[in-house]
């Protein structure tokens, strides 16, 4: 089957199950013995292995299965919700997370195959609780897969109820149960053909119960270089192990009696039946069994495949998804059609203004269609603009789980709290934020929360808390990453500032304290006395910075020492069409961003005063610098000394600011246009837009004037 | 970056070569003298038309331009080549060159001529010691019907975007 056309919605549905499976498990850890949690974690989990099977990435399918049976048997209520299970099936998620990631970047889920997990949760799934912690490091998982193998594998085959009774019954005709690998030579060419002649060579005088892989796997070559068979026959192993090795190409052979006691599936099975209910609780395993187990297996992964009850499958018809009434479209596409309606809005622009130039004859029936042109393109922009809007949700939920596993690498209590996750944002900038937002969490989780003895001390609740808020201001989406930790300790930036040659002890005297936190923004800067892997490498905020810029938004930070630092994220919700207020100063046209003008003021030319030699207004008890549009832009302003001020008051943040303008065009729909790569740094101007008549006017960042 | 541009020109002028080709130039005026752009690397060539100024940048800049739609800058080669400042005639064109980097860049010259085609052997190239900052903007010449042709080499404009 060709899979390709299917890789993206393969890769986006797979990465929304982990994000849905890290949540819940989250949740699950936080409240062990939730029944909707685990029926949706089962869901998720179940979702994943069969979009992992159907595009044929084994490995993944592997470890889904496996965490699957784990769920199933969490839900059936066998197996208690640890802290050791969680940790567990983090991993896991982690692993999955790799598979994903390499199917992206390679189209292949590459070949760790994650046995160390696997087994620990067989482990858990056996009874064990997870009880032998193994290194689960890849390293040991990829040496294990590299080794020639062999050993008794065959005590790890799992066998149903069917296939157990039958070996019953055999014994009791007085079968022996034999259980054989087989090793193929490594340079081996057709490993199914030689697989094929050794099933039938034994076949002679066995008969095969279970093979792992399955024969039809070992058929297709989907194994290794090993499989195992499980043999019931009156004859001499000697003859059967004989008889596989006689076909060319075998490395070798190895076969011993099997004692059905020492099979996990088996064991399982028999306690089921027996205890059903002391099942979990079960802590004696027999101590072969324990070692078979904890050796490296290449396939081990392979077994429970064959073992899922059947009464599970009846349990899943149950609970059905619920319909998404979605498509799902690509931003390409979204971006063209964008590209169209801009366009549209340009053209209805040139409309509007031919029709307003013939005043002499106006025809009503036309300016009547003029308008319902404009009410319609606006309209249409609108919901264009909502489709491509995402609630920033799709990036913050991986947060919760990222500060869970900081507080532990950490060992700092932590909680993050959020809000506002359903706040929307131009798909391209949710994309972009997640990077910076997690860098400023990571710094509220490394610098910003003091060790606990140092919270106890200053009388704060030993749980630091974290604060993720996102809402909407205005024509801006702000995102606050808050914490109740240390602050910013601007002394030590200070020196640090000066250590690293930065600032001069001079300049630092007469800094402010906010332009001291400023410095943090510096490319590699960073005040952690300690390196940790966490943070304190000294890239992130400056990082954090040039990336919200070139998102057209901007970042900020308050900070209290002792008490803790806000960073705020001010984001434009659009990037492409604006509502802008056109200007004229001297004989040019400007756009000014609506979303930043807070009033238009009239004002008489005694009003303006001078402080510090600079131009200000008083506005309603406040003191607004005035910005002479004319003086920045090199233009000569048409307006007389003694003629009143046209005066727009611009904000961002808390900040105000006044540009003296000659004169006021109106508000108008603009499409902003970028001024191309040729140009490059222009800072106060932030693109352009096509005006009604073809020309182009500037638009103006009022943020880099104030 | 220069070094690029100017292989790739010699490479083609190579290739030319071997296959006896020849090569279209648009000759242009500036002033006086004649100048040769290679057809390739030319988009479009449109009348002129209003100049939006962008302030704070360099006065060779003149601003930008609106082609179906595009926000074009605008560069003077008068000004680029210490000449004295354009004047708009009904002549002057705005030639849209694509360049690889930046993308369309528009050039303001007094007047369009002709387009020629120039074998491969009527092209000279010209090597400058570097001091000869003023006519670094060449980088070959071409004969054509006894009159010189100096060949611009585009790379020049393409590097001095700031």
């Amino acid at each position: 089957m060709d899979v390709n056309q299917y890789l993206e919605i393969f890769l986006d549905e797979t990465k929304e199950h982990l994000q849905n499976l890290n949540t819940q498990i989250l949740e699950l850890e936080s409240d062990p013995e939730g029944e909707d949690t685990v029926n949706e974690i089962f869901r998720a989990a179940h979702s994943l292995k069969g979009m992992a099977g159907t595009m044929g990435y084994k490995r993944m399918q592997n470890l889904t299965h496996d965490m699957e049976n784990v769920f199933s048997e969490v839900r059936n209520g066998n197996i208690k919700v640890q802290p050791k299970l969680i940790d567990v099936l983090f991993q896991c998620l982690d692993a999955l997370e790799e598979y994903t990631d390499n199917i992206q970047n390679n189209a292949d889920e590459g070949t760790n195959d994650n046995e160390a997990l696997i087994k620990q949760l067989n482990d858990i799934l056996n009874g064990e609780n997870g009880g032998t912690p193994e290194p689960a490091g890849d390293a040991s998982a990829a040496a294990a897969a590299s080794e020639p193998v062999g050993g008794d594998k065959w005590n790890d085959i799992a066998l149903d109820e069917s296939q157990i009774s039958v070996i019953k019954e055999a014994q009791n005709q007085g079968k022996k149960v034999y259980g054989l690998n087989v090793v193929v030579q490594e340079n081996c060419i057709l490993k199914a053909a030689r697989a094929f002649l050794v099933f039938k060579a034994v076949e002679e005088m066995a008969e095969i119960i279970v093979s792992m892989p399955s024969a039809q796997d070992v058929e297709d070559e989907k194994f290794d270089r090993d499989f195992t068979l499980m043999l019931l026959s009156d004859a001499e192993l000697d003859k059967i192990i004989e008889a596989a090795e006689s076909v060319s190409e075998i490395e070798k052979a190895t076969g011993a009696l099997i004692m059905l006691e020492n099979n996990p599936s088996y064991k399982k099975a028999e306690e089921e039946k027996t205890e059903a209910e002391a099942a979990v609780e079960e802590k004696s395993v027999p101590a072969e069994s324990a070692a078979a187990s904890s050796e490296p297996q290449a396939e081990a992964a392979v077994a429970p495949a064959q073992a899922a009850p059947a009464k599970q499958d009846t349990k899943k018809a149950a609970s059905k998804p619920v319909v998404n009434r979605t498509v799902r479209v690509d931003i390409e596409k979204l971006d063209s059609l964008m590209n169209l309606v801009s366009e549209l809005i340009i053209a209805k622009n040139s409309l509007v203004s031919v029709s307003s130039q013939e005043q002499t004859n106006t025809n009503s029936a036309f300016n009547e269609q003029i308008e319902y042109l404009e009410q319609v393109t606006t309209n249409l922009h609108e919901s264009v603009m909502k489709v491509r809007m995402v609630p920033i949700e799709s990036v913050v939920n991986k947060f919760p789980r990222m500060i869970r596993d900081l507080s532990k690498k950490l060992d700092k209590k932590l909680e993050l709290y959020m809000s506002g996750e359903e706040t929307e944002l131009d798909r391209t900038v949710v994309d972009e934020i997640g990077d910076p937002l997690m860098h400023l969490l990571r710094n509220s989780a490394d610098h910003g929360i003091e060790s606990a003895e140092v919270r106890a001390q200053r009388g704060k609740p030993s749980v630091g808390s974290i604060f993720l808020d996102a809402y909407q201001d205005g024509n801006n989406v702000v995102i606050e990453v808050r914490d109740d930790g240390n602050g910013i300790d601007t002394e030590a930036v200070k020196e640090k500032a000066i250590e690293r040659g930065s600032i001069t002890p001079e300049q630092a005297a007469n800094m402010t304290d906010k332009e001291i936190v400023n410095l943090l923004f510096l490319p590699s800067f960073s005040t952690a006395k300690k390196v940790t892997d966490v943070s304190g490498r000294g890239v992130g905020l400056d990082v954090v910075k040039s990336k919200i810029e070139s998102l057209s938004g901007e970042v900020e930070v308050k900070t209290k020492l002792g008490e803790g630092s806000t960073w705020t994220i001010r984001l434009p919700l659009t990037l492409a069409i604006i509502q802008a207020l056109m200007v004229v100063v001297g004989d040019e046209k400007y756009a000014i961003s609506l979303g930043s003008i807070q009033t238009l003021e009239d004002i008489v030319p005694s009003d303006v005063k001078l402080v510090q030699n600079k131009e200000v207004i008083h506005l309603r008890g406040q003191v607004i610098p005035l910005i002479r549009l004319n003086e920045v832009l090199d233009i000569e302003s048409k307006r007389a000394a003694d003629e009143n001020l046209v005066v727009v008051i611009v904000k961002k943040g808390d900040k105000m600011a006044g540009l003296v303008i000659d004169e006021l065009i109106g508000q108008q729909e603009i499409v902003i246009k970028s001024l191309g790569k040729y140009i490059k740094q222009c800072k106060f101007i932030s693109g352009a837009t096509i005006l009604g008549d073809g020309e182009i006017a500037l638009i103006l960042d009022a943020n880099a004037l104030i | 970056m220069e070094l690029g541009k100017s292989t790739v020109q010699e490479l083609l002028v190579e290739e030319g070569k071997a296959a006896g080709e020849t090569i279209q130039y648009i000759v242009i005026r500036l002033g006086e003298e004649q100048y040769g752009i290679d057809i390739r690397s030319i988009d479009n060539i449109v009348r002129m038309q209003s100049i939006t100024r962008i302030p704070k940048m360099p006065a060779f800049l003149k601003g930008v331009i609106n082609m179906r739609g595009e926000v074009i800058p605008v560069i003077s080669m008068r000004l680029k080549m210490d000449l004295e400042d354009d004047v708009i005639t009904k002549a002057t064109r705005i030639i849209v060159l694509k360049l690889e980097q930046e993308g369309n860049v528009g050039i303001l010259v007094d007047e369009v001529k002709e387009v020629v085609s120039l074998s491969v052997n009527e092209i000279e190239k010209i090597t400058y010691n570097a001091k000869e900052e003023k006519s670094s903007l060449i980088n070959a010449v071409g004969k054509h019907n006894g009159e010189l042709i100096s060949l611009f080499d585009l790379s020049v404009i393409s590097l001095e975007g700031n």
